[in-house]
């Protein structure tokens, strides 16, 4: 695409086939079998593989043991659906934009509204898996603690912010929100009440400048410079309060440098 | 001090106890977001030396302190451990509300979790707007309530309005 040196050539070359990913995915599929649904691979970045609910458990114990994958990163869930309430930041007087309700999933795809995903690395090389699982209608999903303790946090983060039960976690209880919250706050259908009764505040980003009144005035008093007296309305009103010939050739010149 | 909440002390004794309360401002950081990282370096650092004001920024606990400075974003989930440690000042007490945040929710107007204004858990008597306010707009602050001590009547204290930097 770009003509320059180096970098583009660098990464329009065509990637190497990536062995250790590879590897990697070859080991997961021949112990999950039927359990991996699909997988994407970005040959030098990263890998994404889609599991099914019930080898869910399997799946994260073969990362852990048999690819050796020991660090666990972090597991969260995404919420697929479009919102229903728009950004909340167009303008409240034009017309409403029309609401996007195509569901586009990322990679390795995906069938459900909810899916979790979970991300473990290798502490001694740079290789990771990206691991999906579908969360189906009845929102649960076995646990992982047994197979990564660090998974307890974030299980019970993902739970209270997007209701999903991890069924046979120790504490399903708040990390974050207040014991009393209700609703799911990182759910796309979680209304954010202080947007329904007040439009965005950053719709009226540009104030009004204040009038400039150090240089311009002068110059707007100058009866030959045309110019300045266009373009600089504000000037005109204070015109009679700072009006110094003696000043107005050199602010005039001062003005013409700015439109230059 | 029962004579001085009914506002029935002699007045030239009005005025030497105000001058003394506002020349001893202990000041009890609560420091909850970025604000907290402005205001130690308005209170901690030489450069401003918020002691020349009288303001002493190191008690121990709430109940020994005069002044709360809330700087910070306030959540829900905080807002009860602010109410409480508050309440464990000993009157009179001050709030100064430092940023936008603790004043109002600032830049998260429309989140789920964070308290739009810490003067809706307790009384604010100064507000020091700014995202963060600059250390001088802090010590400005401190000023105004200072100017506020100074002419206070004590059984007054509950019923005057908040001051806000401008």
């Amino acid at each position: 695409m770009s003509p320059e040196g180096a970098i583009a050539e660098e990464t329009e070359a065509p990637p190497e086939p990536d062995v250790e990913r590879e590897q990697l995915l070859a080991t997961l599929a021949e112990s999950l079998g039927e359990g991996l649904v699909e997988s994407h691979l970005i040959p030098g970045l990263d890998l994404w593989v889609r599991v099914t609910p019930q080898a869910w458990t399997t799946a994260c114990t073969v990362v852990r043991d048999r690819l050796d994958l020991r660090h666990f990163d972090f597991l969260s869930a995404i919420d697929w659906m479009p919102s229903p309430y728009g950004k909340g930041e167009d303008d409240p007087t034009e017309e409403p934009k029309e609401l996007d309700t195509e569901v586009v999933q990322g990679y390795a795809g995906g069938e459900t509204r909810f899916q979790v995903i979970a991300r473990m690395a290798g502490t001694g090389n740079h290789l990771a898996v990206n691991l999906k699982v579908d969360i189906g209608d009845d929102m649960t999903l076995p646990t992982i603690v047994g197979v990564y303790a660090g998974a307890d946090w974030h299980e019970r983060e993902t739970w209270e912010m997007f209701g999903i039960f991890f069924d046979g976690h120790p504490g399903l209880k708040h990390i974050y929100l207040p014991g009393d919250f209700e609703g799911h706050p990182l759910r796309k259908d979680f209304p954010l009440i202080a947007r329904m009764v007040k439009p965005w505040p950053g719709i009226v980003d540009v104030e009004p400048m204040p009038p400039q009144l150090e240089e311009e005035p002068a110059a707007s008093d100058a009866p030959a410079d045309d110019d300045a007296g266009v373009q600089d309305p504000p000037g005109d009103a204070a015109e009679s309060a700072t009006g110094e010939p003696s000043v107005t050739g050199e602010s005039s010149a001062n003005s013409e440098g700015d439109d230059a | 001090m029962g004579l001085v909440e009914k506002g029935l002390m002699p007045k030239p004794l009005t005025t030497l106890l105000n001058t003394a309360r506002k020349y001893s401002l202990w000041v009890y950081q609560w420091g909850l977001a970025c604000c907290a990282i402005e205001m130690g370096a308005a209170f901690g650092s030489p450069r401003y030396d918020v002691m020349r004001l009288g303001v002493i920024p190191f008690p121990a606990s709430p109940r020994q302190a005069d002044l709360v400075v809330i700087s910070g974003t306030v959540t829900d989930k905080m807002a009860p451990a602010i109410r409480r440690l508050y309440e464990q000042m000993p009157d009179p007490k001050y709030v100064i509300s430092m940023g936008s945040c603790a004043n109002c929710g600032g830049p998260y107007w429309d989140s789920y979790s964070v308290t739009k204004g810490v003067d809706q858990i307790i009384p604010v008597d100064v507000y020091v707007p700014g995202c963060p306010p600059r250390p001088e707009a802090l010590l400005e602050g401190v000023v105004l309530l200072q100017e506020r001590i100074q002419n206070e009547d004590m059984s007054e204290r509950w019923r005057g309005e908040p001051i806000v930097v401008s």
